[in-house]
């Protein structure tokens, strides 16, 4: 079976070697695309064992994403595993993932850090999260009990169905609006997050929460 | 006379726009142009404009009219904001073509699986 890990990474040169290497080290074909960044990111990632696929400017983790795909799908990968660059998730999970979309013959595994665990999740973001994760099941009818989370695996099926066009922090909520639209099966799987200082640096604050929903009423309002 | 005149030829290409508009984003397209065509009645009808005002409890049928050139603008605006997002749609497809066709440009026929020095088998 032919995995990929798709790592989108904008300005992470603090962390994206390690984070690369630690998934190159675990066995998988690590894509790293570096979203227009100024610090480095791009050849750290490629010295630590990734594939870089790199954006000239700027577009957002939502299209940083679809090109990942993109890219995956055009070297025949059978599945694809999205994974975040600031180190907050962990790479024994990705096994745990793929083995459920073969164990239970799903397209989509979804990573669920309330049915595995968080380590120093701050009370606020775990306020947030419920929130969302309260309008994604309103808004798609899908019963998740975790959104936002960037730990995923998607078989080559449910990747064909899918295509972001939300390029910043919406997409998240957009992929599970088309899985929902696909029909295809799915499952939740639990894994675990692990907040540092440095990922809740650069994760999404309260205020994002009014961009995502504009974006999303905004991308319904044309074609 | 003169203000009706002016108001009419901002009315009507403002109609214009908004039927233009409709193809791409059809909401604010058939709001608008309701809203230009209500602009329009407003300014060749003003008696019915007060008698309007007073039913939506508006002091007087000028303050319908500037409310209805508000709500106009705002549309225009949406429209506006919609516009730069298809704009970013393709900018957002050119910049991911050049990456793609860079990143396989880089990948040589026997490094399409590309993988660290000893790491361990891919899987």
């Amino acid at each position: 079976m032919r995995t990929f890990v798709v790592i989108a990474a904008y300005d992470e040169a603090a962390v994206i070697g390690g984070v690369v290497a630690g998934v190159v080290q675990a066995g998988y074909r690590v894509v790293v695309v570096d979203d227009g960044s100024a610090d480095g990111t791009g050849p750290l990632a490629r010295a630590a064992g990734a594939t870089v696929v790199t954006h000239p400017i700027n577009l957002g983790q939502g299209a940083a994403l679809q090109t990942g795909f993109d890219f995956a799908l055009a070297q025949d990968a059978d599945v694809v595993v999205t994974f975040d660059a600031d180190g907050q998730h962990r790479t024994s999970d990705i096994a745990r993932l793929v083995e459920a979309l073969d164990r239970q013959g799903a397209d989509y595994a979804l990573g669920s850090r309330f049915l595995g665990g968080t380590v120093d999740l701050p009370p606020s973001r775990r306020l947030l999260l419920a929130a969302a994760t309260a309008f994604t099941r309103l808004t798609t009818g899908l019963a998740v009990s975790d959104t936002h989370n960037g730990l995923r695996a998607l078989t080559r099926r449910g990747l064909s169905r899918l295509r972001l066009r939300q390029n910043r922090m919406a997409h998240a909520s957009e992929i599970l609006h088309q899985i929902a639209l696909a029909g295809l099966p799915w499952v939740e799987v639990p894994v675990t997050i692990e907040y540092s200082a440095y990922s809740l640096a650069k994760g999404q604050r309260m205020s994002d929460a009014l961009f995502i929903l504009v974006d999303l009423f905004a991308r319904r309002m044309h074609r | 006379m003169i203000a009706q005149a002016v108001l009419t030829l901002l009315l009507v290409i403002v109609l214009l726009y908004a039927w233009s508009a409709h193809r791409k984003a059809p909401v604010v397209g058939f709001l608008a142009m309701a809203a230009a065509s209500a602009g329009l009645y407003l300014v060749w009808m003003p008696h019915h404009a007060s008698w309007l005002a007073h039913g939506a409890g508006l002091g007087r049928g000028s303050d319908l009219v500037v409310y209805t050139w508000v709500v106009i603008s705002l549309l225009m605006l949406l429209n506006l904001h919609l516009k730069l997002r298809a704009q970013m749609e393709e900018i957002t497809r050119l910049a991911r073509a050049i990456a793609l066709t860079e990143a396989r440009r880089g990948l040589d026929p026997g490094e399409a699986e590309p993988s660290a020095g000893g790491a361990p088998a891919h899987r």
